[in-house]
């Protein structure tokens, strides 16, 4: 129906009811006055004031009058619709008239409550009953739209509430889908020890009910699953759920064995920190489903993320921790075939980025790994599962050869090494002093991966001794990795003078056994790793005067920390922020001019740039200057397509080079870099090599090849300092052999290390628990698992979270030991908890003998919450008296603003508590401290506290405090609120629908609340309103269908024009374009009656039911009435009001 | 007491959040102007532009708009569409030198009464500031402007 057509309506006869609401209004509205000024608006017919219009006898009124004076709109004009539109609405239509011809005029809440101008509110109500009246003349009789209701449940939260709720419907014979976030059911109420007042042991009552919601038939449960989106209204919820991975399957019997062998220790959630649990668990032995849960994280920890070959770090140093040694090499030796000199070579990047590294220092990674692998001495490589034909050729038995090697084997590829040098090993033989790396070492290694069938070729040098050409006729694919082994030049005058040396020959040459001949006074140039191995080489060789010329200072210095403090302690001199100018002799090298420099700002590698001081310079005598400044490949020889500075060119993903077959990676593409960094594009090349081989995407899904940084973030909070384990090292003194500096670490050490590791991932992949699981139930390989329900009701009962007491510093919570919170006491005198029920202080040992309680820790505080969190009182007196019990002889404190007892028996258990003897001090705590200022404080907490009753301060010494913390709304309410479109307030409690009359259902049909979600709430009230929501929930089924407000929204067919605009407009897609008559049209069923399309419909033809164009028009008109007189008066005259 | 220029404002409430808002306001006995007069709508996004006009040729001095915050519209995005055509308007009534205040957007969850009272009563201000719209004066007045043809009933 179109808005402009609406016929005139001059002959509706209204009646108006302006209500007193007792005083509510009357008080400040002069409702005589408006009752008396409405009766002149020619639509009314009659005007009323009435004391309480809600009352029976109010609407009696309505009804009377519609019949006797035959009235044909009705406007009240009292509180908010939200309140008593429908009871009203009835009334018109027991009247006999359409209920949607009745309007209704806020002017309790918009209007008495606001202000305490009486004629203002009096003018403004004049004009909201205007507008009402204006309004309701041009309502048109509709028909509420029935809905069928889906009669399955959604239950959000597995607390206490949320049982209820669910055994309620389904014992009804109502499906229950009951959703819960931790893996098993139960909530807070599962790790209390005792209920208040009647102190039932928690767990007796409520397993019981947990385990009846995991037997029942009518209810599936969703454990360790998220409610991910929400789609649809009351009667037919479309919900999204994601059931994330427990990586254990359905044949679990909970036998505990995988929970025995598994290597990570972690803080308990359950326990609340008190306790420990492994990385496979079940929470609590009661837990339902019996079953157990893989904690795994999205990503993995930084430390096997930031390596460049993602060597399970974790894994190794979780096995080590626990002495599982054989376990370790084993997980070791999957990822690297080089495990022993990784652990004493490598840069390890891994401990750049460990997260222990927050707290104090990083883990001991790559030291951790030597010490597995010396420990247990032989291993043995994988090998192929089963054999295949294609034939690698790899050039270069460097690490990156020797990595691509191992896992192209490890895949069954036939592979075969060329080796330019007399031995194998690339840079580790020849680049690595003896002393870093013993021989020995380097050779048992590639023993090992000859041993699983790889060929190595010495003293063939590809490109003089064989060609590319004929490698990649006799092989179905090549990598070439020859390294860089050219070392670059400074470029200042006298650098080729006899005398001067290539650092990196020179390694090579003293490696090889070759002879080299040095003076007394060795200068080496250059700051990185290879500059300190030649210094040290030097020294070794029998230098007198050793001497490094680095050109920045000691903080950007490359070289690993650790061997720049060896070589000064062996006698090495460092000049800093030095650098060369010219080498000055005759044939040989007589003397060096050095520049002093500065640091200017930063250059792009981040380090700032050195700049040389004009006038430093100074001449220095010397016998050799050895250079080491960086090195590049020497590839001439193959014919590839290199980039300027001499690296070949390759595919920055699948490292192909300009020929197809071919592959390149490690120093001969990226420039000198590090062992595990060559090593790692050796694996990606093997990667792409097998791709090829198997006809697979060369490029998807490797995003992850190479160090990145894991999106894991890991909570540092309340982490201990221990500092990281020195590696022992041989005394500087026996240094001038090439015996081995770095002893490796003690079991004891290496234990103690690895237990640092703070498990940022939680399981750390080692795949143990896999091999113990007899059932078979344990599956990595599972993933999320995105589930649909249908249901036509949704109960929220998401439950609460306690305030972190460490927002308050001055109660000292993990600062001072022996503060407590309540949770953490409640899981200490649970008798199945981590003390079986001993209270003791946090040595796990000594018992108490003063406690202080402490209420209302965050709650009632302007700084934290405002409101009362209801239980703290209570469950404060019932720790008291579990004291009493525990340790009859303690003395028990319990400081406390206000007591809270108003419940069933809990008067009652306070004055028990009274004459149990607790000491109870009237006041708020305003400091626990630990420091002493009698002889009786010292050794004890000291609450500081004012005794309102006495008017005097007091200073009680205790041994244990107990906090007792607010209860707070969940972190993500305002994220839930979202979801299930409800509101939440400020404190993200969830919104109500009626603070007082409707506390179950919220401001979206069909979703209910129950429990703490809502507001702080203790474990009766929680239970109360689980089963209110859920008989809501069953009327509603019984009922089968809901009536909806019929506002919806409808196209003119005739007049619409066909822009399509409002196509778009709508959330739902209610609107569709028939094509064949080139109009739009509402879907009424998807409709929801926002109005939008209505008031973007540029011809005007949409028409929004209940919100016409010309409802909203004269409501606008009629509530200026007072303004029209405006239209008349003339410019630049002050007008009147 | 000279007369003080008490300004009228009207407001469009959505049902679900901002009308809450203005009852909770009132539940809690927030005292604050009484310049609004309140129309409640179902969603923001029901407001056309037409409506503001309409309040203004009638002679209100200001029209505040109040809506679900972004992303909490009980029917989506409803709001955003609300904010679009508030932008546009804005731009329109400036260029007949309609000041921007008299016309003002504001979100308010169904808790937050406080908010929503505190806009009225700084708008109040504001447009108390500014003095009456005159709109016959000021759009349909001696600078030529041609008046809007509103849609009648
Ligand atoms: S329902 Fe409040 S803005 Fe849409």
């Amino acid at each position: 129906m179109n808005d402009t057509k609406s016929p005139p309506t001059p002959k509706e006869k209204v009646g108006v009811y302006i209500c007193h609401c007792g005083t509510n209004i009357a008080k400040v509205v002069d409702v005589v006055e408006v009752a008396k000024w409405a009766e002149k608006n020619p639509h009314v017919e009659i005007s009323r004031e009435n004391k309480f219009m809600c009352s029976s006898l109010g609407q009696e009124l309505i009804e009377q009058d519609i019949k006797e004076k035959g009235l044909t709109r009705i406007v009240v004009a009292s509180c908010s619709p939200h309140m008593h539109e429908r009871t009203f609405r009835t009334a018109t239509e027991n009247g006999g008239l359409n209920p949607f011809l009745f309007e209704m005029a806020n002017i309790r809440e918009h209007d008495s409550w606001t202000t305490d101008d009486e004629e203002a509110a009096t003018q403004k109500a004049k004009a909201l009953v205007n507008g009402a009246i204006e309004r309701v003349v041009h309502h048109q009789p509709l028909e509420h739209i029935p809905v069928e209701i889906n009669p399955n449940t959604l239950i959000v939260g597995g607390g206490i509430a949320g049982i209820t709720a669910a055994l309620e419907l389904a014992d009804g014979g109502n499906q229950v889908y009951l959703v819960e976030k931790q893996p098993s059911i139960g909530g807070h109420m599962a790790q209390l020890d005792k209920t208040f007042p009647t102190l039932d042991c928690s767990a007796c009552i409520l397993t019981p009910k947990m385990s009846d919601v995991g037997n029942h038939p009518n209810i599936e449960l969703m454990t360790y699953s998220e409610v991910e989106s929400v789609d649809g209204f009351i009667g037919n919820f479309d919900v999204t759920v994601r059931k994330k991975t427990s990586s254990v399957n359905e044949k679990c019997t909970a036998c505990s064995d995988c929970e025995e062998i598994c290597p990570v220790i972690v803080s308990s959630e359950f326990d609340v920190g008190m306790g420990t649990r492994t990385a496979i668990y079940r929470p609590f032995p009661q837990a339902i489903p019996n079953t157990y849960t893989l904690s795994r994280t999205t990503d993995d920890s930084q430390c096997v993320a930031g390596c460049p070959i993602h060597q399970n770090a974790h894994g190794y140093i979780s096995l080590i921790a626990e002495g599982k040694y054989e376990e370790a090499v084993k997980l070791i030796v999957e990822d690297n075939p080089l495990p022993g000199i990784c652990g004493r070579a490598c840069a390890h990047p891994c401990e750049d980025v460990c997260d222990r590294g927050k707290v104090d220092e990083p883990i001991s990674i790559a030291f951790l790994k030597r010490f597995a692998m010396d420990k247990v001495g032989d291993y043995e490589l994988l090998r192929p599962e089963k054999e295949r034909k294609e034939r690698v050729g790899i050039v270069g038995s460097g690490p990156s050869g020797l990595a691509c090697a191992y896992d192209l084997r490890k895949n069954g590829y036939q592979v075969k090494i060329f080796e330019a040098l007399p031995a194998a090993g690339g840079m580790l033989a020849v680049g690595i002093p003896e002393y870093r790396l013993q021989s020995a070492q380097l050779k048992k290694e590639i023993g090992k991966i000859k041993d699983i069938g790889v060929d190595i070729q010495l003293n063939t040098k590809v490109g003089e001794d064989i060609t590319l050409e004929e490698l990649e006729k006799q092989y179905d694919a090549v990598y070439i990795a020859t390294g860089a082994h050219e070392e670059r030049k400074i470029g200042i005058p006298g650098e080729d003078l006899a005398g001067v040396l290539s650092g990196i020959k020179f390694l090579r040459d003293v490696r090889l056994g070759n002879k080299v001949k040095l003076g007394d006074n060795v200068i080496v140039v250059g700051g990185g790793d290879s500059a300190i191995d030649t210094a040290r080489t030097a020294k070794r060789l029998g230098v007198k005067n050793v001497t490094m010329v680095y050109r920045r200072s000691r903080k950007e210095m490359p070289a690993d920390f650790d061997e720049i403090e060896e070589a000064l302690q062996e006698g090495i001199n460092i000049e800093f922020l030095t650098n060369p100018v010219e080498v000055k002799g005759k044939k040989t090298v007589e003397e060096v001019t050095l520049q002093r420099m500065e640091l200017g700002t930063p250059d792009e590698s981040g380090r700032r740039r050195p700049i040389p001081i004009e006038g430093s310079e100074f001449d220095v005598p010397c016998d050799n200057i050895i250079i080491t400044i960086g090195q590049r490949p020497d590839i001439g020889s193959l014919k590839l397509k290199t980039k300027d500075w001499g690296g070949v060119e390759v595919d920055e993903v699948t490292l192909q080079t300009s020929k197809k077959k071919v592959f390149a990676g490690g120093d001969c593409v990226v420039g000198p870099d590090t062992i595990v960094g060559a090593m790692a594009l050796g694996k990606t090349a093997a990667e792409s090599i097998h791709r090829m081989f198997e006809k697979l995407d060369m490029y998807a899904g490797r995003e992850k090849e190479g160090a990145y940084l894991s999106n894991i973030e890991v909570d540092i909070s309340g982490r201990e300092k221990a500092p990281r384990a020195r590696i022992p090292t041989i005394p500087a003194k026996e240094r001038s052999s090439f015996k081995e500096v770095n002893l490796g670490f003690t079991e004891e050490a290496a234990q103690q290390e690895a237990n640092r590791c703070l498990h940022c991932s939680i399981c750390c992949d080692c795949h143990l628990c896999t091999t113990v699981c007899e059932p078979d139930a344990i599956d990595y390989s599972m993933e999320d698992e995105i589930v649909d329900i249908d249901v036509g009701n949704i109960i929220i009962a998401t439950g609460y979270e306690l305030f972190d007491t460490r927002q308050i510093p001055q109660y000292g919570y993990g600062r001072l030991d022996n503060v407590f919170t309540s949770l953490e006491f409640e899981r200490m005198v649970n008798a199945s908890g981590p003390t079986e029920g001993k209270i003791v202080l946090r040595d796990f040992e000594s018992a108490p003998e003063s406690v202080a309680i402490v209420h209302c820790v965050g709650s009632r505080d302007e700084n934290y919450h405002k409101y009362c969190s209801q239980v703290c009182c209570m469950y404060s007196l019932k720790f008291a008296h579990l004291v009493h019990e525990r340790l009859p002889d303690a003395q028990v404190y319990n400081c406390y603003i206000d007591m809270r007892t108003p419940g069933k028996g809990y008067e009652e258990f306070y004055d028990r508590l009274l004459k149990e003897g607790t000491h109870f001090i009237r006041g708020k705590v305003a400091e626990v401290t630990d420091s002493a200022r009698t002889q009786e404080e010292e050794g004890k907490l000291i609450v500081q506290v004012e005794d309102t009753l006495i008017g005097r301060q007091r200073r009680v010494p205790v041994d244990m405090v107990i906090l007792s913390p607010a209860m707070e709304a969940q972190p993500d309410s305002k994220e839930t609120s979202q979801l299930f479109k409800m509101g939440c307030d400020f404190d993200g409690f969830f919104i109500e629908k009626h603070p007082k009359l409707d506390p179950i259902a919220t401001m979206t049909e069909g979703v209910f609340l129950a429990g703490a979600c809502q507001g702080p709430k203790d474990v009766p009230d929680s239970v109360a309103q689980g089963a209110a929501a859920a008989s809501r929930v069953a009327s509603l089924i019984s009922r089968g269908t809901v009536m909806m407000e019929p506002i919806r929204a409808s196209i003119d067919a005739e007049a619409c024009s066909g822009c399509k605009i409002c196509n778009t407009m709508c959330p739902y897609n209610a609107i569709e374009f028939i094509e064949e008559d080139g109009v739009s049209h509402v879907i009424t069923a998807l409709c929801q009656g926002c109005g939008t399309c209505v008031a973007a419909c540029p011809s005007g033809v949409i028409t929004g039911a209940h919100f016409t164009n010309d409802q909203l028009i004269s409501q606008i008109e009629g509530l200026l009435w007072d303004m029209r007189e405006l239209e008349a008066v003339p410019a630049g005259k002050e007008e009147k009001r | 007491m000279s007369e003080q220029f008490e300004p009228v404002i009207v407001g469009f409430l959505c049902n679900w959040c901002s009308y809450r808002a203005a009852d909770l306001a009132g539940t809690a006995r927030i005292k604050y102007a009484p310049s609004l007069r309140p129309i409640r709508v179902m969603c923001s996004g029901r407001v056309d532009p037409q409506f503001v006009l309409k309040a203004f040729i009638n002679g209100a001095d200001g029209v505040l708009i109040a809506g679900c915050h972004p992303g909490e519209c009980h029917y989506l995005n409803g709001n955003i569409k609300t904010l679009r055509r508030f932008l546009l308007l804005k731009n329109t009534l400036s260029q007949w030198g309609i000041e921007d205040e008299r016309v003002q957007l504001q979100w308010a969850s169904a808790s937050e009464g406080i908010i929503l009272a505190e806009r009225v009563n700084k708008m109040t201000e504001e447009i108390r500031a500014l003095g009456p719209l005159r709109w016959y004066d000021k759009v349909l007045g001696g600078n030529g402007a041609v008046p809007i043809p509103v849609k009648e009933k």
